[in-house]
């Protein structure tokens, strides 16, 4: 068969500008003069094609993308030359529902938008409404929601953990981790009733304080946990297959690292030490005794060494939490926010009153604005409303760690073989719930 | 306050995979010898927390009516608008619901409706398997949710103090 070769020109939708400040343009074969974007036919198998570069997709339905993610990748044989990142796939307007909900109907959705720190999400939250409001928390809530945020913390991490180690090839890491993994959903399902969409927070409180013998059992989590994580470095940490298929890949400077917006483990396995938790603490952070782990190469490695150290860390932090865990109410005692308790609203006519009140037409924050960011598994989190003094926000937005993280993701595979693009992937932690919200 | 994570030097030597198959080999043997940690479901069943927010159940009076007064606060305050409730009046002028509907296709399970209810009528459930053929299946009438008979959740619940 005779092969008529054409190069044609596709824009890609998500191109940025080249350096002459023109669209970036990729040029693609077709051996029929049709416009194929991207997607390996067989025809890019053709001897024709000796010498080009090839365009492939990786994602979005691909199982070592986290998600649904698609990479476009430019392949020069089996090296990298470019790749562009598309995302939006897992897009469900989030912020957008946010607008049409009450401050306490948003918390739900924040189990949702970064879904594997649904905890720490509904923390975040429910301290920018509380901002907004200008309440101050009680100790106890502070305290409790400290141990929901460094657990979240954990269990992020050993979800990162073990698909990391699915995505290089070691199986035995993943089960595990989510081995523990399971024994903290445990702990959540017993404080909040649900493992994954906990919705634990209120503005101005918690849903529920935890229950009876809760802290022992969370202590017992702890003592086991230490050991597994150390076992789990035994076979990861010195191995020759995976310190040779982590060092040195998607290598990021530290300057870099600032440059491009990165943060959370990323930032510091550059070697910026950088913590939301220490550097603008929230709920009394600073007043716990912890380490901020950073690296120094800045490759897949030691975003691997630096996540690992900030789960014992974490561990450290939800130890002390245990210990000072003060006696008292988890709730403000402040009638514009907070339902009377379930007793008192169905015996007497005025907290009857009042709770009817308040479930219809909601908490009313006066106008204003408010930002808050936390440290999440991935890095810094920030949520910001702004509200007309309606129960409602006018405009709520999530400041995504993990969009930012993944914006370097065409710098950091570029020149690596497309195995590699795997591995520097992988080491990203992206949510794509998060990224599309 | 920051510490710098420790990054092992290797020699070439070191990195040999023949080694570190076997060390992976001789970690992953040991544990053939720690208990199980997987349940053989559906034959074993996870034991549900108390507070579980799972498929809903409308408690019933001694007359084996619905608890239910038809008061539109579980509609108002659903997150996902998934309760449909029209409320009747009968002739004491006390108020019933004439239909009162749960999608649970939409529902979120955040239980909500359980801790705006002031009748103690609706709950959420210990209860997960609701499968269907159909979507339409999934909406569950006052009449199927009256039927259920799983424990309910213990959150907002005076029998559990820390939880209310
Ligand atoms: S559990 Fe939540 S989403 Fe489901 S019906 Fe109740 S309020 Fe609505
Ligand atoms: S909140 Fe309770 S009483 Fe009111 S409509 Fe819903 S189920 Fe009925």
């Amino acid at each position: 068969m005779a092969t008529k070769t054409r190069t044609i020109e596709v824009e890609l939708s998500t191109s940025g500008l080249d350096r002459s400040g023109k669209p970036q343009r990729v040029p693609l074969v077709t051996n029929d003069g049709g416009v194929s974007i991207g997607i390996p036919e067989p025809l890019a198998l053709e001897p024709a094609l000796d010498g080009e570069h090839m365009l492939i997709n990786l994602g979005p339905q691909h199982p070592a993308t986290h998600g649904v993610l698609r990479l476009v990748l430019e392949l020069d044989g089996e090296t990298v030359v470019r790749c562009i990142p598309h995302i939006g796939y897992l897009h469900c307007g989030f912020e957008k529902t946010g607008e049409y909900r009450q401050y306490n109907q948003i918390i739900p959705w924040t189990d949702r938008e970064d879904y594997l720190n649904a905890p720490g999400n509904n923390v975040a939250m429910a301290l920018g409404a509380e901002r907004l409001f200008g309440i101050t928390i009680t100790e106890r809530c502070k305290v409790l929601r400290v141990i929901a945020c460094e657990l979240s913390r954990i269990m992020s991490h050993l979800v990162w953990l073990g698909t990391t180690s699915i995505d290089i090839g070691a199986y035995t890491p993943f089960l595990w981790s989510f081995h523990q993994r399971e024994l903290i959903y445990q702990l959540l399902e017993a404080w909040t009733g649900a493992r994954l969409t906990t919705s634990l927070t209120r503005v101005g409180g918690l849903m529920a304080d935890i229950p009876d013998g809760w802290t022992d059992n969370a202590r017992s989590f702890l003592a086991g946990f230490d050991k597994v994580l150390d076992d789990v470095e035994k076979l990861l940490t010195n191995n020759g297959i995976w310190v040779g298929r982590t060092v040195g890949l998607g290598v990021m400077s530290p300057e870099e690292a600032i440059n491009w917006g990165l943060s959370g483990s990323m930032l510091r396995a550059s070697g910026v030490s950088y913590d939301v938790r220490k550097d603008f603490p929230y709920l009394d952070y600073e007043t716990y005794d912890f380490e901020v782990p950073v690296g120094v190469n800045g490759d897949v490695y030691d975003r691997y060494l630096v996540r690992v150290e900030e789960m014992r860390q974490s561990a450290r932090i939800v130890r002390q939490a245990l210990d000072r865990l003060p006696d008292g109410p988890i709730n403000v005692d402040d009638a514009r926010v907070i339902l009377p308790s379930k007793t008192k609203a169905t015996s007497g006519m005025e907290s009857m009153i009042h709770h009817f009140k308040q479930v219809m037409e909601g908490p009313r924050p006066p106008v204003g604005e408010a930002y808050v960011a936390v440290e999440s598994p991935r890095g810094e989190k920030g949520y910001y409303m702004v509200s007309d003094g309606t129960a409602k926000p006018v405009r709520w937005r999530i400041r995504p760690p993990s969009f930012l993280n993944l914006s370097a993701i065409p710098k950091m595979v570029e020149g690596h073989l497309l195995s590699d693009v795997i591995a520097i992937n992988a080491s990203i932690d992206v949510v794509l719930g998060e990224i599309d919200r | 306050m920051a510490i710098t994570v420790k990054r092992v030097s290797r020699h070439v030597e070191q990195t040999s995979y023949v080694k570190a198959t076997l060390q992976g080999m001789a970690s992953t043997l040991k544990q053939m010898f720690e208990p199980k940690v997987t349940i053989q479901y559906p034959e074993q069943r996870w034991e549900l927390s108390p507070r579980w927010r799972g498929t809903h159940r409308m408690l019933t009076k001694e007359d084996g009516k619905a608890r239910c007064v038809a008061c539109g606060l579980c509609p108002s305050v659903c997150p996902s608008n998934c309760i449909k409730l029209v409320p009747g009046e009968d002739e004491n002028g006390n108020r019933y619901p004439l239909v009162f509907e749960i999608d649970e296709f939409r529902c979120i399970f955040c239980g909500y409706c359980q801790e705006v209810c002031p009748e103690d009528a609706i709950h959420v459930g210990q209860h997960y398997e609701n499968s269907e053929y159909s979507r339409e299946g999934h909406v569950y009438d006052l009449e199927r949710l009256m039927a259920q008979t799983h424990p309910v959740s213990t959150l907002w619940d005076a029998t559990d103090p820390r939880g209310e």
